[in-house]
C-alpha cells in the first residue's frame, strides 16, 4: 500500500481525513483506544482532555509556501506526544475530494468578487471541513483541531472565531508571516518544484514563477492585526514572534514555547547505534569500544559519507546545478562508546556534541542479570512488565515513559537543529526519538529494533515524515543484533531476533555470512509521498 | 546518567555548557525585580543554578538613600556611580559563572541602547549568551500600584515618610523616561535576542531565541503577570486513613476533617477580606473534594489530576511502621535522599515536580487561586514560592487544618497562616527518626 492509495481512500471516506499508511509516520492517525496514553503524557483524565484548556481550534493563517502545513504537522506531533488529542484538517484534502480527481477550482476561487458559483463551491468545501472539525471536538473527545488553510482576510477570520465560539470552542490563530525573499524562494523550491508544471525549469525561476502565481490567484491577503482575537504571528520562520493575548490558556503558551524551537527548513535526521564495547553488559562500567567497535565506527562513517555524497549527486542530476552539501552535526550521549563511535567523524571535522540527557534507559536492578535470573528474582515485576512494557519500571530502573519525559529537551533541540543530524545513541534512546518523529504507539515503542548494521534516515515530506534504512556493509554478524545491555526481558509478542522499526527485508541471520560480504546499496524502503502530493502546487486554500 | 542523579533536574531541563545572562530592561516600577526574582525561583526549582544581581544593591553600598537628582543623567557623579555599580554587578556575575552558575539575571533598568550594547559586549566577550527581557507598561494605575509596592518594600526608602518616598520615586522615574528607549525602537537592535512583554503580557514580542534553555525561560516569563495577587494553600481535612497513620489511599474525611471543611469558608473569608470569589483547585481524590464542598457556590472549582498525592506505589495505604518492616532498605534509602527516592511502583518528589509544571504555569497566569491538595504536593508548591532547596522541601512541615496565604512581592514571598484550631493527627515525620508520625518542633516550619 502506498500513500497515493491511502490518500484516495481518505478522500472517498465519509470523512475526508487523511490517513497514514504503514510506510509513513502516523501523525494523521489518532488512536481509537481511549486508554492508550501518549508517549510523554504525564497523567490521564476522565474527559480525555488535559490542562483544563477546553477545546481549541488552531487556525492557520498565511499564503502558500509559508510552511503552514509543516508547522501544523510538527505542532500536532508535539501535542500528541504530550497526550493532547489533536487532529489536523487540511482544507486542501476537502477541496480535492470535492472537485474530484484532476479537477481544478475556478480561477476566481479566491477573488473577493468571485462569481456566485465559486462562492458556493467555496462554502461547500468549507462546510464539509468545519463539520468534520465539530464532529472531532464534540463527539470524538478531540481537544485540539488544527485547521490548515490560508484564511486570508480579517473579516473571514473574525467570522470564524465567532462561529467557533458559538460551539464553545476557543480559537487561536497562528500566522506564518514571511517577508524574507530567501526563505520564500527556498520554501517554494522545496515543496513545489517536483510539480510537473515546472519540469525542466531552473529552480530559482520555477520558484519565482510559482510565487507570482500565488499572487495572482490570491490577490487579497491581510496580515493579522485584529486586536480582539488571540493570535500568534510567527515571523520569518521562527526568527521572531509577536503575539496578541486576549485569553491565552496553558496550551496556547505551551504551543508558543514549542514554536520558538521550530524552524521550517527541510533537513534529515540519521539514527545509528554505538559500536560494541569491551564490556557489553554493564551499564555502570561505561566501557570503551572493543576492536570490532572501532571497526564499526569506521564503516559507519564511511557509509554515511558515501550516502550523503550520492544523494547530493542525485540532486545535482535532477536539477542540473551544483547543490551544496548540507552540514552534518553529530550528537552522542556522554557514554564512552557513543563518543568513540563518533570519533572518526570528529576527526574529519564534523561537529560532535555530547548530550547527557541521551544516556540509555537505566536498567536498575536488572543490570547484568540474565532473563532467567530476572524471572526468578522478580516474578511479579516480570508479570507487570509484560502487561505494560512502556510504563512499567523495574526496581530502581527507568521506564520508557521516564525516558520519553527526560528526552524533552533533546526533542526540542532536534526541532531547533537546522543542519543534518546524526544521533549515535543506545537503542532505548533511539526507540523513543524514532517514535517521536514517526508517531509510534506506546505499545510498539519497546519492541522497535535497531540492528547495528543499519542507519535510519528520517526525511520530512510535505505532510509527514518518511524513514529510509541504509545498510552498513561488512560487519561481524555477532555484533549486529539488538543490544544485550538492555533489560533482558523479552517483550511479549516480539519475536526474538532483529527487526528494523520499519518493514523491509530482514537482515540476514548470523548463519548467512556470505551475504554479508556483498555490499548492499542504500536501500529505499519508503515510498516518497511526494507523488501523492504533487498537486500540492495547487494547494492554495 | 540515572534520573536520580543529582545533576539531573526536575523537568529534565539539563543545561550543558551554556551560560545565559538575562538582562532586564525597563523603567522603574514595571515589575523588573519581581520578574527577575520569579525567574530565579523557577529555575532553582528546576535545579538550574540561577542568581539575580541587582545593580541597585551595588549602588546602595555607595549611596544608601539617594535622592531623585542622583538619577538625573546630567548628574555626572550619579552617572559614574551607577556605571561603577553595573560593572561591579557584572564582575560578580562572571565570577559566579566560573564557579558553576548557569543563568545570571542582571536586574537594572538598562534603558538606553548604549548601556545595552555595553552589557552585551562585556558578556559576549566572556562567552555568555545574553537575552534581554523588557517589561513595557503604559497603564498608569498598574505603575502606581507597583510604586506603592516598591515604596513599602524597597531598601532605598527604609524608615522614610511614605508620601515623600512616593513623590521622590515618581521623580526618579521621570529622569529615566528622558533617556529610555524600548528595545529595537529604531530597528537597529534586531540582532539581539529579546523578549518584550507589553502591558503585562497582552502583547509579546519574541526575537531570535537561540537555544532550548532560552526558549524555556521565555516560556515561563510569558506566563507571568505582574499584577499583585496571592495564592492560598491548604491540605485536605484530616482523613480516615490519617487517623490510622496510613499514607495515600482515597479515604473520606474524619469527623474532625469534616469540621475543618465546614470552617474553611470562614477562614478563607477572613484571609481574603472580602467576598470576592476565589477559584478552587482540588485533586481528584475524595478528601480534597470533600474539603472544598462547603465553600461558597460562586467559587469556581476545578479538579486536577496533577494535584493528586505523591503515589506511594506498593506502600500505598501502609503505615510507616509497616513500610519499615516490609521494606527496611527502602525506608532508609528514602531518608537519605527523600527528594529523589521513588517508591516501588510509585513516585518521587522529583516526579511530582515534573507533573506540577502545568499547575505552576497556570498559577502564574491566574489570580486568586485556592489550592486544596496533599502534603507532598503542597510541599512542592511551597518550595517553589519560598525557594526551598531539594534537601529541605520534602521535610517541610505542612500541618493539617491550616490555611496558608502566599503573596509574592518584588523582594520575596510573604506568608500568613490561619489556623482553624481544630485538632488533627500529625502526619509529619522527622528525618532519621523512628517510623512514627510525630509533632514537628514548635514553630519549626509553616
Amino acid at each position: 500500500m502506498d500513500t497515493l492509495l491511502t490518500a484516495e481512500i481518505a478522500a472517498n471516506a465519509p470523512r475526508y481525513r487523511r490517513k497514514s499508511s504503514t510506510f509513513i509516520d502516523g501523525i494523521h492517525d489518532v488512536s481509537e483506544d481511549q486508554n492508550n496514553m501518549a508517549p510523554a503524557q504525564l497523567y490521564s483524565t476522565m474527559s480525555g482532555r488535559l490542562f483544563h484548556s477546553g477545546r481549541i481550534a488552531i487556525v492557520m493563517v498565511g499564503l502558500p509556501a509559508r510552511g503552514k502545513t509543516h508547522i501544523c504537522v510538527s505542532m500536532a506531533r508535539y501535542l500528541q506526544w504530550l497526550g493532547v488529542k489533536t487532529r489536523i484538517f487540511h482544507l486542501g484534502d476537502y477541496r480535492r475530494a470535492t472537485v474530484g480527481p484532476g479537477g481544478q477550482v475556478p480561477q476566481d476561487y479566491f477573488y473577493p468578487n468571485a462569481s456566485p458559483a465559486s462562492v458556493m463551491l467555496r462554502q461547500k468545501i468549507l462546510k464539509k471541513c468545519r463539520e468534520d472539525i465539530y464532529a472531532w471536538l464534540n463527539h470524538e473527545n478531540g481537544q485540539v483541531a488544527i485547521y490548515d488553510a490560508v484564511n486570508p482576510t480579517a473579516s473571514g477570520r473574525r467570522a470564524l472565531a465567532k462561529e467557533f465560539a458559538k460551539h464553545d470552542v476557543q480559537t487561536l490563530f497562528l500566522e506564518s508571516y514571511v517577508d524574507d525573499d530567501e526563505i520564500l524562494k527556498e520554501n517554494a523550491r522545496n515543496v513545489k518544484i517536483s510539480s510537473p508544471d515546472f519540469y525542466g525549469m531552473e529552480p530559482d525561476e520555477a520558484a519565482e514563477r510559482y510565487l507570482k502565481r500565488i499572487q495572482t490567484k490570491i490577490p487579497v491577503f491581510e496580515t493579522m492585526q485584529e486586536e480582539e482575537l488571540n493570535y500568534v504571528k510567527m515571523i520569518n520562520a521562527g526568527q521572531g514572534f509577536f503575539y496578541n493575548n486576549v485569553s491565552f490558556n496553558y496550551l496556547s503558551h505551551r504551543i508558543v514555547f514549542y514554536l520558538t524551537n521550530l524552524h521550517i527548513k527541510s533537513r534529515t535526521t540519521f539514527f545509528v547505534r554505538a559500536g560494541p564495547a569491551t564490556e557489553e553488559d554493564s551499564y555502570k562500567a561505561d566501557a570503551p569500544l572493543s576492536e570490532e567497535g572501532r571497526m564499526f565506527a569506521d564503516l559507519m562513517t564511511e557509509t554515511i559519507i558515501r550516502h550523503r555524497e550520492a544523494e547530493r549527486q542525485a540532486a545535482i542530476a535532477r536539477s542540473g546545478q551544483d547543490v551544496p552539501l548540507r552540514p552534518l552535526n553529530v550528537w552522542t550521549s556522554t557514554r564512552l562508546r557513543t563518543i568513540q563511535t563518533g570519533e572518526p567523524l570528529a576527526k574529519l571535522g564534523y561537529k560532535v556534541r555530547q548530550r547527557s540527557q541521551m544516556s540509555q534507559i537505566n536498567p536498575g536492578v536488572c543490570e547484568k542479570l540474565s532473563e532467567r535470573a530476572i524471572r526468578a528474582l522478580y516474578p511479579e515485576e516480570v508479570e507487570k512488565h509484560e502487561l505494560d512494557p512502556y510504563h512499567h519500571r523495574y526496581p530502581r530502573a527507568e521506564s520508557y515513559h521516564d525516558l520519553a519525559v527526560r528526552l524533552e529537551p533533546i526533542i526540542l533541540e532536534l526541532e531547533r537543529e537546522q543542519n543534518d543530524l546524526l544521533i549515535i545513541a543506545h537503542e532505548s534512546v533511539l526507540r523513543v526519538l524514532y517514535s517521536y518523529l514517526m508517531h509510534c504507539s506506546t505499545r510498539d515503542i519497546p519492541k522497535l529494533k535497531f540492528p547495528r548494521d543499519e542507519i535510519i534516515e528520517i526525511i520530512p515530506a510535505a505532510y509527514q515524515n518518511e524513514a529510509k534504512r541504509l545498510h552498513i556493509p561488512g560487519l561481524d554478524p555477532k555484533t549486529i543484533p539488538s543490544s544485550p545491555e538492555d533489560i533482558r526481558i523479552l517483550v511479549p509478542g516480539s519475536p526474538p531476533g532483529k527487526f528494523s522499526p520499519i518493514p523491509g527485508p530482514i537482515s540476514p541471520g548470523p548463519g548467512d555470512l556470505v551475504e554479508f560480504i556483498v555490499t548492499r546499496p542504500p536501500e529505499k524502503v519508503i515510498n516518497k509521498s511526494k507523488e501523492a502530493v504533487a498537486d500540492k502546487v495547487a494547494d492554495e486554500d | 546518567m540515572s534520573p536520580n542523579s543529582p545533576k539531573m533536574n526536575g523537568i529534565g531541563v539539563q543545561v550543558e555548557n551554556s551560560r545565559i545572562c538575562v538582562v532586564m530592561v525597563g523603567l522603574p516600577a514595571r515589575g523588573k525585580s519581581y520578574i527577575a526574582q520569579k525567574a530565579q525561583r523557577y529555575l532553582k526549582w528546576l535545579s538550574i543554578p540561577a542568581r539575580t544581581f541587582n545593580v541597585g544593591n551595588y549602588r546602595r553600598n555607595d549611596s544608601p538613600h539617594p535622592s531623585a537628582d542622583f538619577f538625573d543623567t546630567n548628574n555626572a557623579e550619579g552617572e559614574r556611580k551607577r556605571r561603577a555599580a553595573a560593572q561591579a554587578a557584572v564582575d560578580d556575575m562572571l565570577r559566579w559563572f566560573n564557579a558553576g552558575g548557569v543563568v545570571g539575571i542582571l536586574d537594572a533598568t538598562n534603558s538606553t541602547k548604549e548601556r545595552r550594547k555595553w552589557v552585551l559586549d562585556l558578556l559576549t566577550k566572556e562567552g555568555v549568551e545574553v537575552i534581554f527581557v523588557e517589561s513595557k507598561c503604559d497603564d498608569e494605575e498598574l505603575i502606581m500600584a507597583n510604586i506603592r509596592d516598591v515604596k513599602t518594600t524597597s531598601p532605598d526608602y527604609k524608615g522614610q515618610d511614605p508620601e515623600r518616598a512616593a513623590l521622590d520615586f515618581r521623580d526618579r522615574i521621570r529622569n529615566y523616561e528622558k533617556v529610555y528607549k524600548t528595545i529595537n525602537a529604531d530597528g537597529d537592535e534586531d540582532d539581539l535576542t529579546y523578549l518584550k512583554i507589553m502591558n503585562v503580557g497582552k502583547q509579546v514580542i519574541i526575537n531570535r531565541i537561540r537555544d532550548y534553555l532560552q526558549s524555556r525561560i521565555v516560556y515561563y516569563l510569558m506566563n507571568l503577570h505582574i499584577r499583585p495577587r496571592s495564592v492560598w494553600l491548604s491540605r485536605h481535612g484530616e482523613s480516615l486513613l490519617n487517623l490510622e497513620g496510613r499514607i495515600g489511599g482515597d479515604a473520606g474525611l474524619s469527623y474532625r476533617g469534616e469540621e475543618y471543611a465546614q470552617k474553611l469558608p470562614e477562614l478563607v473569608l477572613e484571609s481574603v477580606g472580602s467576598d470576592r470569589p476565589l477559584t478552587v483547585w482540588t485533586s481528584t481524590l475524595k478528601r480534597t473534594i470533600n474539603t472544598a464542598r462547603h465553600l461558597p457556590k460562586h467559587y469556581n472549582q476545578l479538579q486536577w489530576k496533577a494535584l493528586d498525592e505523591l503515589d506511594a506505589g506498593v506502600c500505598d495505604g501502609m503505615t510507616y511502621q509497616e513500610i519499615s518492616d516490609l521494606y527496611p532498605e527502602d525506608f532508609q534509602a528514602r531518608d537519605e535522599d527523600k527528594y529523589n527516592y521513588r517508591y516501588r511502583g510509585g513516585e518521587s518528589y522529583r516526579d511530582v515536580v515534573i507533573r506540577l509544571e502545568p499547575i505552576i504555569m497556570e498559577l502564574e497566569r491566574s489570580e486568586d487561586i485556592l489550592i486544596i491538595s496533599h502534603q507532598a504536593v503542597i510541599r512542592c508548591i511551597y518550595a517553589y514560592f519560598m525557594q526551598k532547596t531539594q534537601e529541605e522541601s520534602p521535610w517541610v512541615p505542612v500541618p493539617l487544618h491550616t490555611l496558608m496565604k502566599l503573596t509574592p512581592r518584588a523582594y520575596g514571598t510573604e506568608i500568613q497562616t490561619y489556623k482553624a484550631n481544630i485538632k488533627a493527627v500529625s502526619t509529619w515525620r522527622g528525618k532519621g527518626s523512628t517510623a512514627k508520625h510525630e509533632d514537628p518542633v514548635p514553630d519549626g516550619g509553616v
